[in-house]
């Protein structure tokens, strides 16, 4: 039988279906399908005479209950990030130190630049990434446990008036909190947003949420710049990071992909809990990629920027005449207006492309500097002030996703044009914001 | 008995789906979930925020938002 023969055959029977009951045939069939599956039940199931309350049932009484809902839901996001980043603290320290001693060991290496390109570039770059494993897979266990417990369908459940509101959708929700530990797996977990604007939208917000990655230059600039008020400064980069999202998506969802949002149609599992391996497992699948990461594109980035930094073959180490010199002066004028028009750190913002965690380790080489004293030297030697920190924080924040993060969009939106949208219209928006920041703060300080 | 529409129904309400309008995507959503004409249906809550709506049927707890609701007719019992 040929395909157009079979369509003709359903057509048919679509047009006896809605001939005889009168409505439409999805239905029809639907209503068959349920209709023999009750009658069956009925003869087959005994129900006890009175419902009682599944343990399910109870706890949704108070966890998505009208009062406590959303109290639960900020406390349990603050114990999140508690959990992630306390936790993280000692396991950072002592990778730190070992790549530390390893550097120091491998400097002796002969001749000097052999041992320079293995201790400043290869330990030193990439052991600058892999402090950060410990946060992000902390952060990838927490949403495990929300997600395989059943609260992660709650989250949506909760913040489904609100996402809906700016545009998105409450399944936008999970993909925005995963960009916290890594935009990748953010963008990738946009995959179970049916709705095909809502998802492009959240894609191409995500990467404002402040990643893991971009915490280095965060902690960094922080302690050195705002040591009376760390907390506070930082807590405002996330709020900012969110904002931005959030004006960004209601902007796209009226101009660019206008239309109506998906259905929330969605089913709340009963909760249950988690196991060990389960939870283990998905961290592993996701945080496995930040260690390719590190293994493979910030290894080569390093190179490159040992490579940079020193040629043409002579000159002093990442100094004004290098390569990343004549670079880094060719950009600087841009940041004029935001205050950081020094080559140093544009040169770094452009290392920060290939992974943003390079930025602060870049500026590392170029000081030749370690990174405990990168900020007084940013003080010292380029005049930063607290307001220009904050510009470049700003700026940092913002500016176009890692290349890993826009492969990451390119391979779910399969569209170079959305890529490259991204690329421009984050990097703009960075460019406004710090701007801003720093014109706006120049009348206040 | 009286019709009313889903998103109408207090908490812990109980009612039979008498018919089911509205858009496609979210009515195909619907029939593959189960919400067909004749099943029993329980209110369960609402979201904090006052939208979605929590509801019960075939013994699993579904989520809806209230404009979604509006299209299914139930009589209330």
């Amino acid at each position: 039988m040929s395909s157009e023969e079979i369509l003709k055959l359903r057509q048919e029977a679509v047009a006896k279906l809605q001939s005889i009951y009168g409505g439409d045939a999805d239905m029809v069939i639907a209503d068959a399908r349920y209709g023999f599956i009750s009658g069956l039940l009925k003869d087959v199931l005994k129900k006890p005479p009175v419902e009682r309350l599944s343990l399910s049932d109870k706890i949704d009484k108070i966890i998505v209950n009208r009062w406590l809902g959303i109290p639960i839901f900020l406390g349990l996001m603050y114990l999140v990030f508690q959990f992630v980043f306390t936790l993280s603290v000692p396991f950072m320290d002592w990778i730190d130190a070992f790549f530390g001693w390893l550097a120091g060991y491998a400097a002796n290496i002969s001749p000097d630049w052999l041992g320079s390109l293995v201790a400043d570039g290869i330990i030193g770059g990439v052991g600058s990434v892999l402090v950060f494993v410990p946060p992000i897979f902390l952060l990838f266990i927490a949403i495990s446990i929300l997600e395989d417990s059943g609260y992660m369908a709650r989250a949506a459940f909760v913040m489904d008036r609100l996402m809906h509101k700016i545009g998105l959708h409450g399944r936008s929700f999970i993909p925005m909190l995963l960009g916290f530990g890594c935009n990748i797996p953010g963008i990738m977990a946009c995959r179970t947003i049916d709705n095909p604007k809502d998802r492009l939208t959240t894609m191409l917000v995500n990467p404002f949420m402040l990643c893991g990655a971009r915490l280095p230059i965060f902690i960094l600039l922080i302690a050195a710049f705002f040591p009376e008020n760390q907390g506070i400064v930082m807590f405002s980069m996330y709020i900012l990071g969110i904002l931005i999202a959030i004006l960004m998506a209601w902007i796209f969802r009226k101009t660019l992909l206008k239309g109506e949002s998906g259905h929330f149609v969605m089913e709340l599992p009963p909760y249950r809990l988690p196991t060990i391996v389960g939870v283990l497992t998905h961290m592993w699948e996701r945080g496995k990629m930040f260690l390719q990461k590190a293994g493979t594109l910030i290894l080569a980035a390093v190179i490159v920027i040992w490579f940079l930094s020193s040629m043409p073959w002579g000159v002093e180490y990442a100094s004004a005449d290098s390569w990343i010199g004549h670079i880094g002066n060719f950009f600087a004028p841009v940041f004029a207006w935001a205050g950081f028009d020094q080559w140093q750190a544009s040169a770094s913002l452009i290392f920060g492309f290939l992974a943003k965690e390079v930025v602060i380790g870049a500026m590392g080489t170029m000081f030749a500097v370690e990174e405990g004293l990168l900020g007084n030297v940013l003080a010292t030697q380029l005049g930063w002030t607290p307001l220009i920190a904050l510009s470049f924080m700003v700026f940092s924040l913002l500016y176009v996703p890692c290349v890993a993060a826009l492969g990451a969009i390119r391979s779910e939106t399969k569209s170079w044009k959305w890529t490259i949208f991204t690329a421009v219209y984050t990097t703009a928006v960075a460019w406004v914001m710090s701007v801003l920041v720093f014109q706006v703060g120049s009348l206040f300080v | 008995m009286a019709e009313k529409q889903l998103n109408e129904l207090k908490k812990g309400e109980k009612g039979k789906i008498v018919r089911i309008t509205g858009n496609s995507s979210v009515f195909r959503r619907l029939l593959d979930l189960g919400v067909v004409k004749g099943s029993e249906i329980e209110m369960k809550g609402v979201a904090p925020l006052g939208d979605p709506i929590e509801i019960k049927i075939k013994g699993y707890n579904l989520s809806l938002r209230k404009s979604e609701a509006a299209g299914i007719i139930v009589e209330v019992q």
